[in-house]
């Protein structure tokens, strides 16, 4: 082989296409325009069809973070996400007689955070929506969504309905972890938001339908280096779905999942302007016996107490926060279990964003539960394309 | 010395202006040959690479198959691979745009989602439209100028019978990707393309980027492997060097022609130079005689003649390129006839072919006056001073140079019959050995004829005769003669037999009265598909007695890519269709048509080593196989190889369903146009051609007259080289004869006399030319029919001697050679009797 | 009758680059009758030349009326006058000025080639001339084989072939030693009058000037006639 066989790094070279930019400038255009359907207050549920993909929307993910420990000798702990989305660039597909015919695009994004070691793999795959690389099933058949992996790695991220929660297979050989978890749902379907509609801003279609579990069972195998390590733990699902829900102003958003070690159950978030200030502030308590509290702006608030910089991207996230929910009793701070949980896809200038387990201390500094914790549209130029 | 340099240089340019300006066109001319030619072979695959580079932009491999399509199961193979970072299918195909003037376009189908860099932008906004919008196409600029065409307007195009329409959703302009990109890009989502096309299920070829760091030949091997055998993994590099390997033969003979007018361009240089210099003679000896050496003598002639290298180059620059152009038609034609290539966009001047012509020209000039320079320089002072005996020592030599031209020649004939034989270019090697031959035979040859020449009386015999005295002076444009004709006879020759063969053949073999096929199969040809309704509506015509129904593809035998022709073989009254030189041709009809054997083109027989009672390796989507080879037919019409199959065997072989091509044969009676007008009249809007018998002939031999027309022009410069080496030559006799010329007039010979004899020297030497050229050109055309076209093409030519065209060429040569004579004449006739000088005659 | 050769005040002056005009002859004028031997003596620079290639229609006066056989050559053109030279001048040069690609034969017949004289006619009294000055047997002989005794005679043989009535001769021993050289002479003289033709010869050697009829000087450019 000789030297110029290689294929030299390539550094800052041109924008991607189409995927992010397209999905971008896109969904940027006014909200609910081009035939897609938009969420509606009046949304009529049902589970478990419910959990499977939704035709028509521009956007739609399954998104699930937690919390693993292994229990060989030498347990490991480790915090996990697994995500698939749906991006539509067309409300149908096209009738052409080809395979290839799409109407948009699905995306997986996995982690891996090994908290005793603060090492963090992201992976992402993206896939035209074609039956050869990736698809979404329809009610009842188990496999809910299922996208070609990342190149270079063989087979695709699967996710089922296993009658009582869901399996996630993802794999990705370039960052050399696997993992192949199945999950049983031990809280019922939270509605984050009046009948599950989420407002984003104040434009028709700035929403989502939006539901969480907020506990589920998890076990399973995750394979770090080659080395199979069997994980048991507990993990989160949230479910949204939605045309083009974010203003011209907003840039991002902050949003916690934080289960509590007395049993409640706490999403909040915050979607936030150019200026930093956070516009749409909404959450959820859930009780320990499933009744659902939905938190106003006023109930709660977050005040962020130190920051950190990524020295991959540059962009600077708050690190440690301090939430108080008077009403509830709470006065808690929230930690990163470790810094660099940053996401960032191996393609350049693809959108990155921070997502991390995260430890929640009570006043006292003791220790009152785990979560994650979400932070988009930090650094330059980096508004999520939703 | 600069100063003498300068000065003189002055000096003589005023005195010698006829001569400088022939001697620097004779430069110009040479480069001018060398650099139309690289011109035109660099720019062939220009349009080709343009449009890979315009489709393919980053990708460092592309996935093609053996069969014509590949499953699109494969670019989920290929991304799985490690060491890929993305993997993107294409469609590519040409198809005719509607309405007249015979336009194809190149369409494409890509990924417009993959995530990689495509060397044109499709606008966030648009990726929908390119998406969903039916007939979304993306389209060059200039074609959309052309055609007036704005941003939504429709157009419609065919592939094979299929009529798509599209509509312009963007414009790009692909040159600035790539600067010879073709015009006819017209790119769509790969979903839409395979729904235009019918290509439901299958792609053309899956394009591959690599991971910084992974390297290309291990991840292909990889690849390869993971694909199976009807795969190829094939760089940007390799894909390029398969399209230059199906112009290798043409390039390489139009190279080989242009090198030939290059030598008769050197031997006008080098006749220049003697003229410029023979007339210093006593200047440079006076200048020795005072002491200059003989490093500066030489250095001083070096730097005159490279100052007319140079202006010769800055003058052959701009003629070659005028050359080139003036010739794209034809040789674009070529490509696209011929080899399915995109003709030629533009032409491009690549710094190394401008380095070359500059190479050329100054050292051509310096090579051919070299001898004439260091002779000069060398001499010493008195000899100088005294009369040039070049002649003599030439003419000493002329009998050891003859006996090295036969050895050399006899040397390479043993050689070839030997060893020589089996490396291709050989056949090269001895016609090269040929053209040192010729030359080195000359002097010798004009000695002994000349010689013998009973020349009574003052006239134009005598002045035949006189060539044989400055055997210098003359063997050189007799020899440049000499190569011109050899190559014209040779040319002449081959071609005239090569047509009249390939007339032989189209009487035995085309003996259909109307073939039928779609407008874009003369660029698609195996994705150009006939609509079933058509066929079979066809077949039921009235009048029509059978019909040949053919589909083409293309095939790859072994690493070989051949052209694969399923038809009906046994179509009864069709024997006439296949002339076989090996087998029995019922025997064979027999076999294939019971799908048992395959019949193969003689080309591919001849490269491929294979005959009657082999067995042909085939790729099929299956797996490879072989099948029995029952004959060997003529096969003028694929250059690269061909095969024959039953059309049953080649559908169920190679899944392909569809005819290319039918070919129907009337009851004896019926009107083959009324027939097609009939046709014409139940399919208005299919996109289908017709062509009568007669005009199929025709279109078969105007191609090939366009193919070689070239060659014309080289021959042209090649014979405008040579005749201007006359005018040089007798110019130069006529100085290095003054006094003889002196002695004539002191003798009384009128200015008429002397202008008969002049006149005489110059078609003498013509004449000379021709007896050397002729036989010469016989063995040029022999080598060039019987070896360069076995090795490189594998036809059979017939020879034939087309002796009228000769004569009349000849005839031509002789009154242009008369007419280069005429000023030389004059100026020597007019060479007064005073300059009887004290030189030996 | 008309002299053979006649000057009449004849000048030939040529131009030169930024100076003074060369005067080459000086009013110079005689006649030559027929049959008469006339030596010209003069150092190198004289005009000797100047005054054959007048003689011989080479060349015309810048003043003054040169005539052979009383035809003004002043009156003709110059194919006129080459037509004269070739019918009635036989030239003899001081270097013989042979074709050496000829054979002796051939360089013999070359002026009735030109003439258009048929080979029939020509050749037998080429084959005479050579042999009566002693190279009968060397018809064939290439020229370079010959001494430069031998190919002066040729050169004689040359001149004499059409029967010219005036012959020139610039230094026709010019090139020989003594021997060989009063041996031309005497076949010049001789032969020459044997047909009754006028000789002009220049000479630099008193002793084969006085060979002849009469002998004149030229001195820059001005004849001197006893």
């Amino acid at each position: 082989m000789t030297t110029c066989d290689r294929i030299p790094p390539r550094r800052g070279s041109r924008a991607r296409r189409a995927t992010w930019i397209a999905l971008g400038l896109v969904a940027g255009a006014a909200a609910g325009a081009g035939g897609f359907r938009i969420a509606v207050p009046d949304y009529a549920w049902s589970f478990p069809r419910d959990h499977w993909a939704h035709e028509g929307y521009r956007t739609e993910w399954w998104y699930f973070t937690g919390h693993l420990d292994s229990k060989e000798p030498g347990a490991r702990s480790l915090g996990f996400q697994f995500t698939i989305f749906r991006i539509g660039i067309l409300p149908a597909r096209p009738p052409f007689r080809s395979e290839w015919a799409t109407s948009g695009v699905a995306m997986g994004h996995a982690a891996v955070s090994d908290l005793d070691r603060g090492e963090h793999r992201f992976s992402e795959t993206v896939r035209r929506e074609v039956p050869l690389l990736a698809s979404f099933g329809l009610h009842p058949d188990p496999e809910i969504a299922r996208v070609q992996g990342p190149a270079g790695t063989d087979g695709a991220w699967t996710l089922r309905w296993n009658g009582d929660g869901f399996d996630l297979e993802a794999r990705d050989d370039a960052e050399r972890f696997r993992m192949s978890l199945s999950t049983r749902a031990e809280r019922p379907v939270v509605l984050q938001g009046p009948n599950g509609l989420s407002r984003k801003g104040d434009a028709p279609g700035a929403a989502s339908q939006y539901y969480s579990v907020t506990r589920l069972a998890t076990r399973g195998t995750v394979v770090l280096d080659g080395r199979e390590i069997p994980v048991a733990g507990e993990s989160w699902m949230d479910r949204e779905f939605g045309s083009s829900e974010l203003s011209e102003e907003q840039v991002g958003w902050d949003w916690f999942a934080l289960r509590l070690d007395d049993g409640r159950d706490l999403m909040l978030y915050a979607l936030r302007d150019r200026g930093g200030e956070a516009g749409v502030r909404n959450g959820s308590l859930v009780r320990p016996g499933g009744e659902v509290r939905l938190l106003e702006a006023s109930d709660w608030s977050v005040r962020p107490l130190s920051t950190w910089t990524s020295g991959v991207t540059g962009a600077t996230y708050p690190a440690k926060w301090r939430i108080e929910i008077p009403s509830e009793g709470l006065a808690l701070v929230v930690v990163p279990d470790f810094s660099e949980q940053e996401n960032v896809a191996r393609t350049p200038r693809a959108p990155f964003y921070w997502e991390g387990s995260v430890s929640v201390l009570d006043g006292a500094g003791g220790r009152a539960g785990r979560g994650y914790v979400e932070l988009t549209g930090y650094g330059e130029r980096n508004r999520p394309p939703v | 010395m600069i100063r003498v340099f300068l000065r003189g240089l002055a000096a003589h340019f005023r005195a010698g202006r006829t001569l400088l300006i022939l001697s620097v066109l004779g430069v110009a001319l040479g480069v001018a040959s060398v650099l139309s030619v690289q011109i035109l072979n660099g720019s062939a695959l220009g349009a080709f690479e343009g449009g890979l580079r315009a489709v393919s932009g980053e990708a460092d491999l592309t996935i093609l198959g053996k069969v014509p399509t590949v499953p699109d199961a494969w670019v989920r193979e290929a991304m799985s691979e490690r060491g890929v970072a993305a993997a993107w299918p294409v469609v590519r195909t040409p198809v005719k745009l509607e309405g007249p003037g015979g336009v194809f376009l190149d369409l494409a189908g890509v990924d417009v989602l993959a995530p990689v860099w495509f060397p044109w932008d499709v606008p966030p906004g648009e990726v929908a439209a390119a998406l969903g919008a039916p007939g979304w196409a993306a389209v060059s600029e200039k074609l959309a100028r052309e055609r007036g065409w704005a941003v939504g307007d429709v157009f419609d195009v065919s592939s094979g019978s299929r009529r798509v329409r599209l509509r312009v959703g963007l414009l790009v302009d692909f040159r600035k990707v790539s600067p010879l990109a073709g015009d006819r890009l017209v790119v769509l989502d790969i979903a839409q393309a395979q729904d235009a096309l019918g290509l439901e299920g299958a792609v053309h070829q899956v394009d591959v980027k690599l991971s910084p760091g992974a390297s290309r030949a291990e991840v292909g091997e990889r690849l390869a492997r993971r694909l199976g055998p009807a795969a190829q993994v094939l760089t940007p590099e390799q894909r390029r060097s398969q399209a230059a390997g199906l112009l290798s033969a043409f390039r390489l003979n139009l190279t080989a022609l242009s090198l030939i007018s290059l030598l008769v361009g050197a031997f006008l240089v080098h006749t220049t130079t003697q003229a410029a210099l023979v007339r210093r003679r006593a200047e440079l000896g006076l200048l020795r005689s005072l002491g200059t050496t003989r490093r500066q003598v030489l250095a001083i002639l070096v730097a005159e003649v490279a100052l007319l290298g140079v202006l010769g180059t800055l003058l052959g620059i701009p003629i070659g390129y005028w050359a080139a152009a003036a010739n794209v038609e034809a040789v674009s034609a070529t490509l696209s006839n011929l080899y399915l290539l995109e003709g030629i966009g533009s032409l491009g001047l690549e710094p190394w072919v401008l380095a070359l012509a500059v190479a050329v020209g100054l050292g051509g000039a310096v090579a051919g006056a070299l001898l004439p320079a260091l002779e000069l320089s060398r001499r010493d002072t008195r000899a100088l001073l005294a009369p040039f005996s070049l002649h003599e020592r030439v003419g000493k030599a002329a009998p050891r140079l003859a006996v090295a031209g036969c050895a050399i020649l006899a040397g390479t004939g043993v050689w070839y019959a030997g060893l020589g034989r089996g490396w291709r270019p050989a056949g090269f090697v001895v016609a090269l050995s040929l053209l040192i031959a010729l030359p080195a035979m000359t002097p010798w040859l004009l000695r002994t004829l000349c010689g013998r020449l009973r020349a009574r009386g003052f006239g134009l015999a005598y002045g035949v005769k006189a060539l044989g005295v400055k055997l210098g002076t003359t063997s050189f444009a007799v020899a440049a003669l000499g190569i011109a004709v050899a190559m014209l006879v040779g040319i002449t020759v081959m071609v005239g037999s090569f047509r009249r063969t390939l007339e032989v053949w189209i009487d035995a073999t085309i003996r259909a009265d109307v073939y039928v096929t779609t407008e874009s199969w003369r660029r698609a040809r195996e994705t150009a598909v006939l609509d079933p309704a058509v066929v079979s509506a066809l077949l039921r015509l009235p009048g029509v007695r059978s019909a040949d129904r053919l589909r083409r593809t293309r095939a790859f035998s072994g690493e070989r890519r051949i052209a694969l022709v399923g038809r009906d073989v046994g179509m009864p009254g069709g024997e006439g269709r296949f002339v076989l030189i090996e087998g029995d041709r019922a025997d064979a009809i027999r076999r294939v048509a019971a799908g048992e054997a395959a019949m193969i083109g003689e080309p591919l027989a001849r490269k491929a080593g294979l005959g009657v009672g082999d067995r042909l390796p085939l790729t099929a989507p299956g797996g490879n196989f072989e099948i029995p080879i029952a004959g060997v037919y003529l096969d003028y019409a694929e250059e690269h190889g061909s095969a024959v199959l039953d059309l049953s065997a080649l559908e169920s072989r190679f899944g392909l369903a569809g005819l290319t091509n039918v070919d129907l044969y009337l009851e004896p009676g019926a009107s083959p146009e009324r027939i097609m007008d009939s046709i014409r009249g139940r399919f208005p809007d299919a996109p289908l051609e017709l062509l009568s018998n007669r005009r199929l002939r025709e279109e078969i031999l105007e191609i090939f007259d366009q193919t070689f027309a070239v060659t014309r022009l080289l021959q042209g410069m090649a014979l405008l080289i040579a005749v201007a080496g006359i005018t040089l030559t007798l110019l130069v006799l006529a100085r290095e004869r003054v006094s003889e010329l002196a002695l004539y007039r002191a003798l009384g010979a009128s200015r008429r006399r002397i202008l008969r004899v002049f006149l005489g020297e110059g078609v003498g030497m013509a004449g000379l030319g021709i007896l050397l050229g002729v036989p010469g050109g016989v063995a040029l055309a022999m080598i060039l029919i019987r070896l360069v076209n076995r090795a490189y093409f594998g036809w059979t030519i017939v020879p034939s001697w087309p002796v009228a065209a000769l004569a009349r060429q000849a005839a031509v040569l002789l009154a242009a050679a008369a007419a280069a004579s005429l000023y030389p004449a004059i100026r020597a006739s007019r060479t007064p009797a005073t300059e009887l000088r004290r030189d030996d005659l | 009758m008309d002299p053979v050769l006649e000057f009449r005040s004849v000048s030939k002056r040529y131009e030169q680059e930024g100076g003074e005009d060369l005067v080459a002859l000086r009013e110079v004028s005689f006649s030559v009758p027929e049959g008469r031997a006339i030596a010209i003596t003069g150092r190198s620079g004289s005009g000797k030349s100047t005054l054959l290639h007048l003689a011989a229609g080479i060349d015309v006066p810048t003043a003054g009326k040169v005539a052979i056989l009383g035809r003004d050559l002043s009156r003709l053109d110059e194919g006129e006058r080459t037509r004269v030279r070739r019918d009635s001048v036989g030239l003899v040069f001081q270097f013989f000025h042979l074709l050496s690609h000829l054979s002796v034969l051939d360089n013999v017949m070359l002026p009735a080639w030109i003439a258009g004289e048929r080979d029939r006619d020509a050749e037998p009294r080429a084959r005479e001339l050579l042999a009566r000055v002693g190279l009968g047997s060397r018809a064939s002989s290439p020229v370079p084989k010959l001494s430069g005794g031998e190919m002066q005679r040729v050169a004689i043989c040359r001149a004499l072939l059409r029967k010219p009535r005036l012959l020139l001769a610039d230094e026709p021993t010019g090139n020989l030693d003594d021997e060989n050289g009063r041996r031309v002479m005497d076949i010049l003289l001789r032969l020459g009058g044997e047909e009754g033709s006028a000789l002009v010869y220049v000479t630099h050697s008193p002793d084969l000037a006085s060979l002849a009829d009469e002998t004149w000087r030229l001195g820059s450019g001005v004849l001197d006639r006893p």
